[in-house]
């Protein structure tokens, strides 16, 4: 692959003599979305944290292309407890701060909203009132807002119940061609991000062969949907 | 009334509500993110501070401004390291700092000297000196969470995961360290290095039913504070009773009485 905007060779880290990533390499090409899926403790959060420089301590090398600008939603909890009232307009505006934009510009907070599919409404209302999905959408209109080039999306319906699921994905696909970005997707619903991705990475602790024959996966297209997988 | 008129009672006022004000527009940040056992850390650190400049001879209260500084940013990058859990580094610092504060006013045999004041606050005895710095600490503090307000929402929020190829969020938040030093600088002048912390939290934890926005958090927990100070301070006119525990004692009030409202709402509603 040419110019690959995020390249990950050769990774391997292991903590306590426990192997959590063992001999990791793959390219990702500009503006492709690109799935990583695998089961729980498969390396997937540790392996995102690599790339995005978060965790140096592993041996192989890690490059993303200079320039890019990254923006990464983590996974989001069904709720909690402890946190305190927050607006969505506080939590939009975040992004839009000098110190964290790379280029803070008046927004129209309304239309950000409805870009992903919310009720301009809920603007004012506390953040925590969101159902899961309108949360994950809200995060992920706050991270349209850095303009990224690369998105990192961990787990996004780990906090959605079944209904609000429904379009989540699709969203996600029809940003990143909109946005030309590159997406990397975390997760471990394979039948739902088979569809929509460029490109499937299925690890556990290494890149699972079974899950990433290059007969059905396509550096340049999509997936060949017939194919099953085991992960 | 006639008490008002003395000068110690007006700078005991005046300085009480300037604190009031900053615990309760940081408070809800220290929450947020958290710290609340900072305040306790830091306060343990400024009476290292203190104990070293009484045996250099400088003002108690003023060296302990320096030491708050240089320590805070000390655990913000033993913090940011990860090498080390915060509840371990905090108590590090909180016994750390009363054992050196215990050895440096043993060695500087300063017979006067009394930990008490700096412990539990001595409000009634602030001078036109200490009256200005509290102001002017309070206006340079009020100004930078004015001027860094989404950056700490965003900072204290969830400090490695907003921009992770930049570093504004650690320094964002070591600024938040600072300003919380600032805060305990003034709080162990008034109100007491071991009871700032409850005008840090009591406040927020009062107010958090009752608002739907951060803003509404702050304004809501400022005001429980500034109550607090003003009805602590004017009960202690009257009763001997140490005016520390009397604010205290009013913020827990305030907390009990919400509590009880909420409930009785909450069922209304349901």
């Amino acid at each position: 692959m040419n110019n690959p905007v995020i390249s990950v060779k050769n990774v391997t880290k292991a903590v306590d003599g426990r192997q959590l990533l063992v001999d990791v390499s793959f390219d990702i090409a500009e503006q492709s979305l690109v799935s990583l899926i695998g089961p729980n403790g498969a390396g997937k959060s540790t392996l995102v944290k690599i790339i995005l420089g978060l965790d140096r301590q592993y041996d192989g090398l890690v490059t993303v292309r200079p320039d890019e600008r990254v923006q990464y939603i983590p996974q989001l909890s069904m709720s909690d407890q402890h946190q305190l009232p927050m607006s969505v307009f506080e939590y939009i505006s975040i992004a839009t701060s000098s110190l964290y934009s790379m280029s803070p510009k008046k927004v129209d907070f309304q239309q950000t909203l409805t870009h992903v599919g919310v009720s301009a409404e809920k603007l004012h209302q506390s953040y925590v009132s969101l159902s899961g999905g309108e949360r994950q959408r809200v995060a992920i209109a706050r991270a349209l807002l850095g303009d990224p080039t690369i998105l990192v999306l961990d787990e996004p319906l780990a906090a959605v119940d079944y209904a609000s699921r429904s379009g989540l994905y699709e969203l996600i696909r029809h940003l990143q061609q909109d946005h030309k970005m590159t997406v990397l997707l975390v997760s471990h619903d394979i039948d739902s991000v088979l569809p929509l991705s460029d490109q499937v990475l299925c690890l556990n602790k290494s890149l699972h062969t079974d899950c990433h024959p290059s007969e059905f996966v396509s550096q340049t297209g999509h997936v060949n949907k017939s194919v099953h997988h085991h992960c | 009334m006639e008490l008002l008129t003395f000068t110690f009672v007006q700078y005991a006022f005046l300085g009480g509500i300037a604190m009031a004000i900053l615990t309760g527009l940081l408070g809800p940040f220290v929450v947020q993110s958290k710290q609340s056992i900072a305040s306790d850390m830091f306060a343990h650190v400024a009476l290292a501070g203190i104990g070293a400049a009484l045996l250099v001879g400088m003002s108690p209260w003023w060296g302990a401004l320096p030491a708050l500084l240089i320590v805070s940013t000390l655990i913000w990058w033993l913090l940011d390291s990860g090498k080390y859990s915060p509840d371990a580094l905090a108590m590090f610092f909180l016994s750390g700092g009363l054992a050196l504060a215990l050895a440096f006013v043993h060695v500087a045999r300063d017979t006067v000297f009394s930990f008490e004041n700096y412990l539990f606050g001595s409000i009634l005895t602030l001078t036109a000196i200490d009256l200005v710095a509290i102001l002017v600490a309070t206006v340079i503090v009020i100004g930078m969470v004015w001027y860094l307000w989404y950056p700490l929402l965003g900072a204290t929020q969830s400090p490695r995961y907003l921009v992770p190829f930049r570093h504004t969020p650690q320094i964002v938040q070591l600024l938040f360290f600072w300003l919380l030093a600032i805060v305990v600088w003034i709080g162990i002048k008034t109100i007491g290095g071991l009871l700032i912390g409850a005008l840090l939290v009591i406040p927020v934890l009062a107010a958090r039913s009752w608002a739907s926005s951060f803003k509404q958090l702050v304004a809501l927990s400022t005001l429980v504070s500034v109550a607090s100070v003003f009805f602590g301070l004017v009960v202690a006119l009257y009763v001997d009773l140490p005016p520390s525990s009397l604010i205290i004692g009013t913020a827990i009030l305030i907390f009990i009485l919400q509590a009880g409202v909420s409930i009785v709402v909450q069922k209304q509603t349901t």
